[in-house]
């Protein structure tokens, strides 16, 4: 096991979230089977005490875990000047078998977390709390997740073996290489952009014609796209470098830590829109929302498109 | 107005030690009522009017407040309630003794961000409604237990509420002020309001303003 700091830090809290996610889960499983918000029994009153505690529990997990997975990109960079080979956090996550799917997992936990989030808050904003069974029976489903994602996060840690040399993020993300990134990177860029482009036209229509659930879909698949371009593309205009496609060295100081300020202008952006597709609000939340997403995933995009255009009007060239 | 239906309360003082308060209780109070629960200490009077201020929840029942179902409130919405129509007076006041008579009648407007006019205006309505006008900037300490109620009761009016809910009013003052009281009580029902006094002071009983007299004895209501 790697016993860093922020290791320890990150394990230290999986425990906890562990043993609260664990008296939640139960608490929850007996909130979804007997909520009944109409009942006056003494039984439904006790839930509904149960019910105020459990959400506190959970939420607080989930306040926690979102930010920490910035906290998680940060350590990985920081195991990176330890592990032989490795340059950045892409050497860290490729250094062992459960990486890959551990970053997976995050990204996709991420979102669940936070939108169980909104979705208690808007609960509480009712005196009716019409979202109770469902949140608590949502919760039930994405415990497993946690767990999942705890359980890799310590196998993750415990695999990685400092004697060993790692490939650096220039091998992984290498037209040459032998994973899915080849594919990826052999890729014509136009067709990307193309896509990335109308997938932001298509947000804006949607918006526009207050079509929430293809609003929400178009933005998933934004976030897709958006990855996608930043690593065939865009990255090698933040980094000046035709051949160097990694997402993980934009964290790094070098680029003035770029990467934190792309990948949360792009969450918020896509996660309010996820919000706007599955979280039934009253009107004024709902183009709040709207808003949001589309404030956000607009930052992003001038910001990445900000880079060749620099690029070009320095250089007369593009790379 | 108010409808209580078959609220139990049971206090559980430890694990095997459970105390019920309040045995399966109905009752009804109309708009504009003035009524007294009448018994004595113990009998579950206080219980019934924290329960209708949604400062406690039932062990099981319902209230209902204008329609409102607010055995079933959550903190925030139970806390919403009290300040847009519950006006409160505690036995003891619950006053900040160390604010001025001033601060203590407008805490209750404090989460509503009035203007600094609007607040003004309420203060001088209720103040002088009270006759506790020219002790505004006084300390509560210094202040006697009649004027000290009087705060209390200008504190409770403030947002205007339109049930006033008092718990041993005269518990601590003597009988000119008790009776000084009961003139208040007699202007706050000529403006309307439905007003519920949990007390055992015999100088409540029989009074010509009270519409209704429930008798409590060890949770039930007699």
């Amino acid at each position: 096991m790697l016993f860093i700091p922020e290791v320890l830090t990150i394990l230290v809290l999986d425990i906890l979230f562990i043993f609260f996610a664990t008296l939640a889960f139960f608490q929850s499983y007996k909130i979804f089977k007997n909520w009944d918000i109409k009942a006056t029994t003494q039984a439904q009153y006790n839930l509904e005490k149960t019910s105020y505690l459990s959400a506190t529990i959970i939420k607080f997990i989930f306040i926690v875990k979102v930010p920490l997975f910035l906290f998680f990109i940060f350590t990985l960079d920081k195991i990176s000047n330890i592990l032989s080979g490795a340059m950045c956090g892409a050497g860290v996550v490729d250094a062992t078998e459960y990486g890959n799917y551990l970053f997976v997992i995050k990204i996709i936990n991420l979102y669940i977390f936070a939108y169980w989030l909104a979705l208690n808050n808007e609960d509480l904003k009712h005196e009716e709390q019409p979202f109770t069974k469902f949140k608590f029976g949502f919760f039930l489903i994405i415990f497993f997740a946690l767990i999942a994602e705890i359980i890799l996060e310590f196998s993750m840690f415990n695999a990685i073996d400092l004697d060993e040399i790692v490939n650096c993020c220039g091998t992984i993300y290498s037209s040459t290489s032998n994973s899915y990134f080849a594919y990826i990177l052999s890729l014509k860029p136009i067709y990307l952009l193309s896509v990335f482009y109308i997938n932001f036209l298509a947000m804006i229509i949607f918006y526009h014609f207050k079509k929430k659930s293809l609003f929400a879909l178009a933005n998933i698949f934004f976030i897709i796209t958006s990855i996608l371009t930043l690593i065939t593309f865009y990255g090698t205009y933040i980094y000046e470098l035709p051949s160097h496609h990694c997402p993980f060295c934009l964290l790094q100081a070098e680029y003035y830590y770029v990467g934190y300020l792309l990948y949360t202008l792009l969450f918020l952006g896509t996660f309010y829109a996820i919000c706007v597709g599955f979280i039934p609000t009253e009107d004024k939340t709902l183009q709040s929302n709207y808003k949001k997403s589309l404030l956000f995933n607009t930052l992003y995009l001038l910001l990445v498109s900000a880079y060749p255009v620099i690029y070009y009007l320095k250089n007369g060239v593009l790379l | 107005m108010i409808q209580v239906k078959n609220i139990s309360k049971t206090y559980i003082t430890n694990k095997n030690y459970t105390t019920t308060a309040l045995d399966d209780v109905i009752l009804q109070i109309f708009e504009g009522e003035l009524v007294v629960l009448r018994g004595s200490s113990g009998s579950g009077k206080s219980t019934i009017l924290s329960l209708i201020a949604a400062l406690l929840k039932p062990t099981s029942g319902d209230i209902i407040v204008d329609n409102k179902h607010i055995s079933k409130l959550s903190d925030h919405f139970a806390s919403e309630f009290r300040r847009e129509h519950i006006g409160f007076v505690f036995q003891k006041y619950n006053l900040i003794t160390d604010l001025s008579v001033k601060e203590n009648i407008l805490l209750p407007l404090i989460p509503l961000n009035l203007p600094e006019e609007e607040m003004q205006s309420k203060l001088n309505s209720v103040s002088t409604k009270f006759h506790i006008e020219h002790k505004l900037e006084e300390l509560v300490k210094n202040l006697s237990g009649g004027e000290q109620q009087r705060v209390a009761i200008a504190r409770a009016n403030i947002n205007n509420p339109k049930i006033i809910l008092a718990d041993e009013p005269t518990a601590n003052l003597d009988e000119e002020l008790s009776l000084h009281f009961i003139k208040i009580l007699q202007e706050l029902k000529a403006d309307g309001k439905t007003i519920v006094i949990a007390t055992h002071d015999p100088l409540f009983f029989d009074l010509d303003i009270v519409d209704k007299e429930i008798r409590i004895h060890k949770g039930k209501i007699l």
